[in-house]
């Protein structure tokens, strides 16, 4: 849920089908900077109803799907 | 008399704060904008721990009213700054370079007002959230370290996006552009460039001489290939720095290399030819030494000129 989620947000951002969209993805590739990363965590806020403190460092879609997803289920 | 809730939020008289420009913003020139009725704000940029707590004395040696420190958060030192800024208690720290949401437990537990630049609408949505007291819009018209959207594009876009009284950065020198950021939304200014000029301001006289001789076209923007674009005056280190960074030759190494200590050695040595001199677009505007105090009274007093004249094509 959490992985879909991000890749229909990173598709949006990036006019591109979700379905390209791996674990492995990362946001450099996508051309994610520090501020679409803030735009991102935000929508993705709304879209999973939860708070999301982003401490952690994470560079691929599988990262933050990690650190997402106990957040989710709390 | 222009007063707005930010006056009331800070207890400052006139709603301004003096950019915390790395190097520039010593204990001196805040004292003196905070005297002038401004607040003025020491800026720590990648200074360590000891020297913000050395300027905070400074400051409270020449001054009874508040004042606030800018946090550069991509500093190394950033987190010994913030726990300087949580021990002495001071007045508001204003952040930049990042998201300051790790530091805003301990300050708002100390009774900090925190009031970061933001350079986007989401930005200005996660800092309300976490406790900030306001925030600053800043565009890219200003100098140093500098976002993609111009001020008048992002202030009334962050005013929509916040309950937070805002102030409006990036461009700003005189009584028109405080009128004009007030008409977009904001309640409050945040100038640097203009304070460059102050006599209190104790850059070097070569950087003083060079703002005051600049032009509209006077400033460029580097650094964009290493993702941090910063704008400064176009001197020949700029130039050279903007040339390098097109050159597939140099590397991103020598690149950063290429602009470290360049900034001190504005600020200090007014070194022309590896001094990187920061300076917003409105330098062109800047054209004389005055007291701090004086260009705060100038600029309010012209601005509630315009602000009472600005019905005057309404019918």
């Amino acid at each position: 849920m959490v992985f879909d989620a991000i890749a229909e947000l990173l598709a949006e951002h990036n006019d591109c089908d979700a379905s390209e969209i791996t674990r492995d993805t990362t946001f450099a590739e996508m051309g994610v900077d520090s501020l679409d990363t803030v735009e991102l965590v935000m929508k993705l806020e709304d879209k999973l109803d939860c708070e999301i403190e982003l401490t952690a460092k994470v560079s691929t879609v599988g990262e933050l799907v990690d650190f997402v997803e106990p957040l989710v289920q709390k | 008399m222009v007063k707005t809730p930010l006056c009331d939020l800070l207890g400052i008289e006139y709603p301004i704060f003096q950019g915390g420009m790395a190097w520039v913003a010593d204990g001196a020139l805040a004292a003196a904008v905070s005297e002038g009725g401004g607040l003025g704000i020491i800026g720590a940029g990648n200074a360590p721990g000891s020297f913000v707590r050395e300027q905070i004395s400074v400051v409270r040696a020449l001054t009874k009213k508040p004042f606030g420190v800018n946090i550069m958060l991509l500093s190394p030192f950033a987190d010994e700054v913030a726990a300087v800024c949580t021990e002495e208690k001071v007045a508001v720290v204003t952040t930049g370079a990042g998201n300051p949401s790790r530091f805003m437990e301990q300050w708002l537990g100390a009774g900090i007002k925190v009031i970061p630049v933001v350079p986007s609408v989401a930005m200005t949505k996660l800092v309300t959230r976490a406790g900030a007291s306001a925030v600053i819009a800043e565009g890219g018209e200003s100098g140093g370290h500098i976002g993609e959207l111009s001020t008048m594009v992002l202030v009334p876009q962050v005013c929509d996006a916040t309950d937070l009284p805002v102030l409006a950065a990036g461009g700003i020198a005189d009584g028109r552009g405080v009128a004009a950021s007030f008409m977009l939304g904001a309640a409050g200014v945040q100038v640097g460039t203009r304070f460059l000029s102050a006599h209190e301001c104790s850059i070097h006289p070569t950087y003083k001489e060079k703002i005051l001789k600049a032009n509209d076209i006077a400033t460029m923007t580097t650094g964009k290939r290493l993702g941090h674009p910063v704008r400064s005056l176009k001197t020949s280190f700029a130039r050279a720095y903007f040339k390098a960074e097109y050159d597939s030759s140099v590397s991103d190494e020598a690149l950063e290399a290429m602009g470290t200590g360049a900034l001190r050695l504005a600020v200090v040595e007014g070194d022309l030819q590896n001094g990187c001199f920061l300076a917003g677009e409105i330098a062109g505007m800047v054209r004389r030494e005055q007291p701090a105090a004086e260009i705060i009274r100038e600029m309010f007093t012209e601005a509630e000129d315009v602000l009472k004249g600005a019905g005057r094509w309404v019918r």
